[in-house]
């Protein structure tokens, strides 16, 4: 009998250790979230955080996850941070207090409530977005999310692109509107290793 | 119109000097004409941002002492005190509620920079609190220096990066401006009081304290900023119509504001990060 059940467990081992969730440390070189903006009506200017920490999990089995995103508000880079003969840079400017604070508010943060699956793989991400000490809810939309298996030395490592739009005035960043657009779209490219 | 009535100009500056001119009209034979000051710095943030107390954000917290210093200001006024210790102890109470204005802020830093920044910013604040409050008495004086102030704190804002501080700064001199006007117009000097005083040094300082923890003006536009006060209390013509030692007094406060604010262009030039 006790070998029978040494059995059961060697067998049943793999299979618990296979549905329990994955754990993953986003890349920091490969995870950026990226925005765009109306600017003047006229044009679209983009611009992303260069700085950006957090995990995410999966399970596949109970068809769930968690996603925490951590960024550096001061890392905000939109291709303009030379004054020239200015007073002052664009980055500078988003820097200060009429735009994302980053003295007072040196994080913005994400955490997931809910990950919702399409199939194998997340498809859509409930959760909060805390920007400028404001927290409201935000849905992200996940698109080809994707798992390149370990080799060797390297390990899994799972990323996409996952888009959602926010209003800027909801979180008290009122600053240049309309002229400067209150839409703002998201686009966070995001790759994780497995831990 | 209604582009003209939404725009920066109007609300930062056209509104709160309209505000300002018609409450220190109606209550110039009372002592609380400038309670006028604080009206028009409100009528800008109502216009602008609006109100709101949470999250209580540097900005806010500002925006609220304006709403609420005037309000001691008028106690201290009603009370039958004479005594010349009133006016320092304000000042250093100036001082202590600069931290906590602050104190979000400074508290993210390490330990020697918050000790020096929130030492020299109660500092700064208690200073400029106490040269606007020892000019209570002479609305002419107090006028000149809130008019040069806003214009020194807004100006040398904008050039920090703050849009907020230049709207601030703007409609502060504003309301100051459109008192001085009253008292030009009725030929009849009103004194400021704390009521007046008050938020005018409390409000100036902050909003200069901020542009340096929250932007980029340089540290040393701070002490530059104390010359405006400073220079409406040399001599200036005492007899005459009100409009000779308007002019004069303006004159001192607005050269001295040009120090600050060249400070803060200074800053600016040549400099990439």
């Amino acid at each position: 009998m006790p070998k029978r059940l040494a059995a059961l467990v060697l067998v049943a081992f793999p299979l618990a250790a296979a549905a329990a969730p994955e754990s993953y440390t986003l890349d920091p070189y490969h995870t950026y979230p990226n925005f765009t903006i109306e600017h003047l009506g006229v044009s679209t200017m983009y611009g992303r955080f260069n700085k950006t920490s957090g995990k995410f999990s999966l399970d596949r089995t109970a068809r769930s996850g968690a996603l925490d995103l951590t960024v550096e508000t001061a890392s905000i880079d939109t291709g303009d941070n030379d004054r020239g003969s200015r007073a002052r840079s664009r980055d500078e400017h988003l820097r200060a207090a009429d735009f994302f604070n980053a003295a007072e508010f040196p994080r913005i943060t994400y955490k997931s409530t809910k990950v919702i699956f399409t199939g194998d793989n997340p498809s859509q991400v409930e959760g909060s977005l805390t920007l400028l000490g404001v927290t409201k809810p935000l849905q992200l939309t996940v698109e080809r999310f994707k798992c390149n298996p370990a080799q060797g030395a390297v390990k899994e490592r799972c990323g996409g692109n996952a888009t959602g739009r926010i209003k800027r005035s909801d979180f008290g960043m009122k600053a240049g509107i309309p002229s400067i657009g209150d839409d703002i779209a998201l686009i966070i490219s995001f790759e994780g290793l497995k831990d | 119109m209604s582009n003209f009535l939404g725009s920066e100009p109007f609300y930062a500056g056209i509104a709160p000097l309209l505000v300002a001119v018609a409450i220190a009209a109606m209550l110039a034979r009372t002592r609380y004409a400038w309670l006028a000051v604080a009206a028009a710095y409100a009528t800008m943030i109502l216009l602008s941002t609006g109100y709101a107390v949470t999250p209580l954000t540097v900005a806010r917290k500002i925006a609220l002492l304006g709403l609420a210093t005037p309000l001691v200001g008028v106690a201290v006024d009603a009370l039958p005190l004479r005594s010349r210790t009133v006016a320092p102890i304000l000042a250093v109470g100036a001082g202590l509620v600069s931290l906590w204005v602050f104190s979000t802020v400074l508290s993210q830093r390490e330990e020697a920079s918050r000790l020096v920044a929130g030492a020299g910013v109660a500092v700064f604040v208690t200073l400029l609190a106490l040269l606007v409050l020892q000019q209570r008495q002479d609305g002419l004086r107090s006028g000149a220096a809130g008019l040069g102030m806003g214009l020194a704190v807004g100006v040398a804002g904008f050039l920090s990066a703050s849009i907020g501080a230049l709207f601030s700064g703007v409609a502060i001199a504003a309301g100051c401006g459109g008192v001085l006007l009253v008292q030009v117009l009725l030929a009849r000097p009103l004194a400021a009081g704390f009521s007046g005083a008050l938020p005018i040094g409390l409000l100036c300082a902050l909003i200069a304290a901020g542009t340096l923890l929250l932007a980029q003006l340089p540290w040393h536009a701070l002490p530059l900023l104390l010359l405006v006060p400073a220079a409406t209390l040399l001599p200036a013509p005492g007899r005459g119509h009100p409009i000779v030692r308007a002019t004069v007094l303006a004159a001192y406060a607005l050269v001295a504001a040009s120090a600050p604010i060249l400070a803060a262009w200074h800053a600016t030039r040549g400099s990439v990060s």
